[in-house]
């Protein structure tokens, strides 16, 4: 069974929030990090919607993979505030949408 | 309005060598003429935990997969140098890669500008009659009579923080009060989303109409063109 662009878009989902949970730490960026919360997930859901069950690239999948595990490897809460818009942009280049 | 150099510090004089090193040239060249995904590949790279190049190859499929350029062309061999010279950055430990990083979204910022305007200069600071001398300079600015602009650079939209985007807003009133114009900048190594919704919270009272905001996606801006 092929994988959509919906599917990706919850994997991509799913990592951001494995960087917001490690991100828990830095109280004071808690704002910030609710603000990207939201930005974010709004971009990545538009995608879904528009091309939601459309098949994606043959490679995106093994790309939101590898993002994933690197989001899973960051433990350092600040790193993990930097990369909430570094998930998004790459998982958004990977399925060919501007960053 | 007068430009003048910053006088050195200890922060300074140390900050100089990782200024000065080849690779934050290296970078800074391959990121002026790179591609929007290609800057996000620096980004991630330099900020990442993977060193396996093949991690990066896998995640970045429009830049080394069958959607990229083929091998041997320009494009390609770019991907290819930005992610090595990343990945050396990243190599360098956290400390130093973080002064490294920020010391490479200088470079760039200067590069960029100079492709557009001059005379372009680094670490200066900006005297205004009858004002007291701000104590840190700016990271980047453009000296041309009738058309100067002062830069402060950042790696992540974390940098923007009240007191820079005063110090911002602080030098073009003074400016305009003299009656020059000065234009006043932030440029951001990070998502333009991410740098708005942190420009407008760490705002305050300024009017952030009056300070430009340069992010990762609209660098080619600086240079006067259009985003690859």
């Amino acid at each position: 069974m092929s994988t959509t662009v919906a599917d990706l878009v919850a994997r991509a989902l799913a990592a951001f929030d494995v960087l917001v949970t490690t991100a828990e730490p830095v109280s004071d960026e808690f704002q910030y990090v609710t603000d990207l919360t939201t930005v974010w997930g709004a971009r990545l859901n538009a995608v879904a919607a528009a091309r939601g069950p459309e098949e994606a690239p043959a490679d995106a999948d093994a790309a939101i993979d590898a993002l994933a595990a690197e989001a899973a490897r960051i433990t350092d809460p600040h790193r993990a505030i930097d990369w909430l818009s570094t998930v998004p942009q790459i998982a958004l280049a990977a399925l060919g949408e501007a960053a | 309005m007068r430009f003048q150099d910053a006088k050195p510090d200890g922060r300074a004089i140390v900050y100089a060598h990782i200024q000065a090193d080849p690779l934050v040239a290296r970078v800074a060249d391959l990121l002026a003429v790179a591609t929007t995904v290609q800057r996000v590949l620096g980004r991630a790279v330099m900020n990442g935990e993977s060193t396996d190049p093949l991690v990066w190859r896998a995640m970045f499929p429009t830049l080394f997969g069958q959607r990229a350029a083929a091998a041997g062309t320009p494009e390609r061999e770019r991907s290819e140098a930005i992610l090595a010279a990343s990945l050396q950055v990243a190599d360098r430990g956290e400390q130093t890669r973080s002064q490294f990083r920020g010391a490479v979204v200088e470079a760039l910022t200067e590069r960029l500008l100079a492709e557009r305007t001059n005379p372009v200069r680094r670490e200066r600071r900006i005297l205004f009659d009858g004002r007291p001398a701000e104590i840190h300079p700016y990271d980047v600015t453009v000296e041309r009579d009738g058309a100067a602009e002062a830069w402060d650079c950042k790696w992540g939209a974390r940098g923007i923080k009240a007191d820079v985007i005063h110090q911002l807003d602080d030098a073009r009133t003074g400016a305009a009060s003299e009656g020059g114009k000065l234009l006043v900048g932030l440029v951001v190594f990070d998502a333009r989303r991410s740098c708005e919704v942190r420009l407008v919270r760490e705002r305050g009272p300024v009017a952030i109409e009056g300070i430009k905001l340069i992010a990762l996606e609209g660098l080619d801006r600086l240079a006067g063109r259009k985003p690859a």
